[in-house]
């Protein structure tokens, strides 16, 4: 707690006292004037040492401590306010400033796979303050399924709708339009420097990090390979989570583009998982999630937060009480 | 250059008829007991003279009463003493000036005196100082006092203080006087036995008429948008304690309680008082002190 403007006090101290000052001049100019005026009694024992006047007194005495207090509560509750009370907090500003790029394979081992990462930042988009998501699929080309944004009533629908389309017997794969056009199918390479180069606004301090779902089983002619987009990813600052089906014993034959991918991975400061049930897929998100929150725990910035409740409280209060002495002492 | 003998004059003439002035002049003939031998004439009985002077042989004869007038061989003395210090340049009860009420009461008596050929005096004063005019017998003197009571009674004077004017009574007079003692409500009280004391001792030596003049009532209604300082240290009293309508009935009781209680203290010395508080109750107010005081032949 501290004041964020530090001359407001002494400012009032200093209007407070020019008052005071004032309304005593002003009042012993009045008396002057008054006692000239006023009418003279003699004996007026005979009132002051009745009962009922000292009873008089002692409420009206106390009346006026009590307006007197409570006067000065609101003066400080005023003071206070005006010279805005402020607590101060720490804040890490890059927890709220990341980016995340859903790099997902829809070839069609992938399904299952996209469908438990879908959902499981379907649920997630409701704990976001702040970060962007986006939304790529992939297989020989890449298409943009939404971009990076804060909508996320928008992104809970868009991921809601595809994660329907990912696990329904019926759907009709219509979200894998325009992902085929290319050079043969699953293009890695291609598809994570399309991600990659999703990233705007590349001069601003940002998190940026790609969830890249992908079993690496490259079918064609890319024109980036995968270590030349991991290159290129860890060049733009962008972190790459791999989540990698594929790297199981079971399919051994594609072992080696397992590690590929791992070196890769890893290589942009990221983290790679290698998995075969999907419904890993949440524990491995909250796992990046974590690991994320925990590398951008960087240098706390100080965040003043006006804090008037209390002081406007009492100011009210006070108000309410000031024209209930007010009230009495006039009566 | 009479103007406060002419408002004493004025004063007697709005209030009377002639009965009571007569009225006013037989109770006071009264007073003094101490009579002259030397028969001087006859004149008809005016009600207030003494019936112990009416001449019932003559009454007889004439057929209506007549009482007897003796020459005056000695001059009485009556001696106003009056507070003049800042209490009585306060209020009465009745709005006036306590100041006016009192001169107008020293001047009836003093004029009923010096038309009866008396000697009037003055003992005026306050805390600090005191004031003594000699016995005269002339209409200028008793103006020439009643302007000592005017001008020494000011809010700028020293606080009142009777006390000190009766004790300077005591030490200076060793001759039997009237005294008139001008004093108000704040003057007696059953527990300033050093007043008590002094009274008991002057009464001893005098004849003594206390009149007190009444204070005002700090809770009326039209004080209540006024300043009111109290004159004896300059304090103010704050409207709104004294507008209270309960205050103002237990204050009307204790000035009553209070009034009755200084009478009574005064009544068991042996002497008569009257309260009286606007010039209209001067007049009246002492025929009846007069009257009492002749009646209880003190």
């Amino acid at each position: 707690m501290e004041l964020m403007y530090w001359w407001m006090p002494v400012l009032w101290l200093a209007t407070t006292a020019g008052v005071v000052a004032l309304a005593l001049w002003l009042r012993a100019r009045r008396r002057a004037r008054a006692l000239a005026t006023a009418v003279p009694v003699a004996h007026s024992d005979r009132l002051t040492q009745l009962p009922a006047y000292r009873a008089a007194l002692v409420r009206y005495r106390a009346a006026l401590y009590g307006a007197v207090v409570v006067v000065s509560l609101v003066l400080v509750a005023a003071v206070l306010m005006s010279s805005r009370l402020v607590s101060i907090s720490s804040y890490q500003p890059e927890m709220r400033n990341r980016d995340i790029v859903l790099c997902l394979d829809v070839s069609g081992s992938m399904i299952d796979y996209d469908a438990a990462i879908v959902r499981t930042f379907r649920d997630l988009v409701d704990e976001f303050d702040g970060e962007r998501i986006g939304l790529v699929l992939f297989n020989a080309s890449a298409v943009t399924h939404f971009p990076l944004t804060t909508d996320y009533r928008f992104v809970r629908e868009q991921l809601t709708r595809l994660e329907n389309d990912l696990s329904s017997p019926l759907s009709d794969y219509a979200f894998i339009n325009g992902t085929l056009l290319g050079e043969g199918s699953s293009l890695i390479g291609d598809g994570l420097g399309s991600c990659v180069m999703r990233f705007d606004d590349v001069d601003r301090e940002r998190s940026r990090s790609i969830v890249l779902a992908t079993d690496n089983y490259v079918a064609g002619e890319q024109i980036l390979t995968l270590p030349e987009a991991g290159a290129f990813a860890a060049e733009r600052k962008v972190r790459v989570y791999g989540i990698n089906p594929g790297d199981v014993t079971s399919k051994d034959y594609i072992a080696e583009f397992a590690r590929e991918m791992e070196r890769v991975v890893l290589a942009t400061d990221g983290g790679y998982f290698a998995l075969a049930d999907p419904s890993a897929i949440p524990s491995i998100v909250d796992g990046i999630e974590a690991q994320q929150t925990e590398r951008l725990t960087g240098e706390p910035l100080l965040v003043r937060t006006d804090e008037p409740t209390w002081p406007f409280l009492l100011s009210v209060l006070g108000t309410a009480l000031i024209m209930y002495f007010g009230w009495r002492l006039k009566r | 250059m009479d103007e406060l003998l002419h408002r004493v004059r004025t004063r007697l003439a709005i209030r009377a008829h002639r009965k009571v002035r007569g009225l006013l002049d037989g109770e006071y003939v009264s007073l003094f007991h101490g009579k002259s031998l030397d028969f001087d004439d006859l004149r008809a009985y005016i009600p207030g003279d003494d019936v112990k002077d009416i001449d019932w042989k003559a009454t007889a004869r004439v057929g209506s009463p007549l009482t007897k007038r003796y020459i005056a061989t000695k001059k009485h003395a009556v001696l106003l003493v009056v507070d003049t210090g800042r209490d009585f340049a306060a209020l009465s009860e009745s709005g006036m000036l306590k100041r006016d009420v009192a001169i107008l009461a020293a001047g009836v008596l003093g004029y009923l005196a010096v038309r009866h050929g008396d000697h009037v005096g003055l003992v005026a004063g306050d805390a600090d100082s005191t004031e003594y005019v000699p016995l005269r017998g002339t209409e200028s003197h008793l103006e020439r006092l009643l302007r000592v009571i005017h001008k020494r009674t000011s809010l700028s004077a020293a606080p009142s203080s009777l006390l000190a004017q009766l004790d300077y009574v005591r030490r200076t007079f060793r001759r039997r006087m009237l005294l008139i003692v001008l004093a108000d409500d704040g003057a007696i009280a059953a527990d300033r036995a050093g007043e008590l004391q002094l009274v008991r001792r002057l009464h001893a030596q005098h004849e003594i008429l206390w009149i007190t003049i009444g204070d005002a009532d700090p809770t009326r209604d039209e004080y209540a948008d006024r300043d009111m300082i109290d004159v004896a240290d300059g304090r103010e009293l704050p409207p709104f304690l004294r507008s209270n309508s309960a205050l103002r009935a237990e204050f009307a009781t204790a000035v009553a309680s209070r009034t009755a209680a200084s009478a009574e203290l005064l009544d068991r010395i042996g002497i008569s008082s009257r309260r009286m508080s606007s010039d209209d109750e001067v007049v009246p107010g002492l025929f009846r002190l007069l009257e009492v005081h002749n009646h209880a032949r003190r």
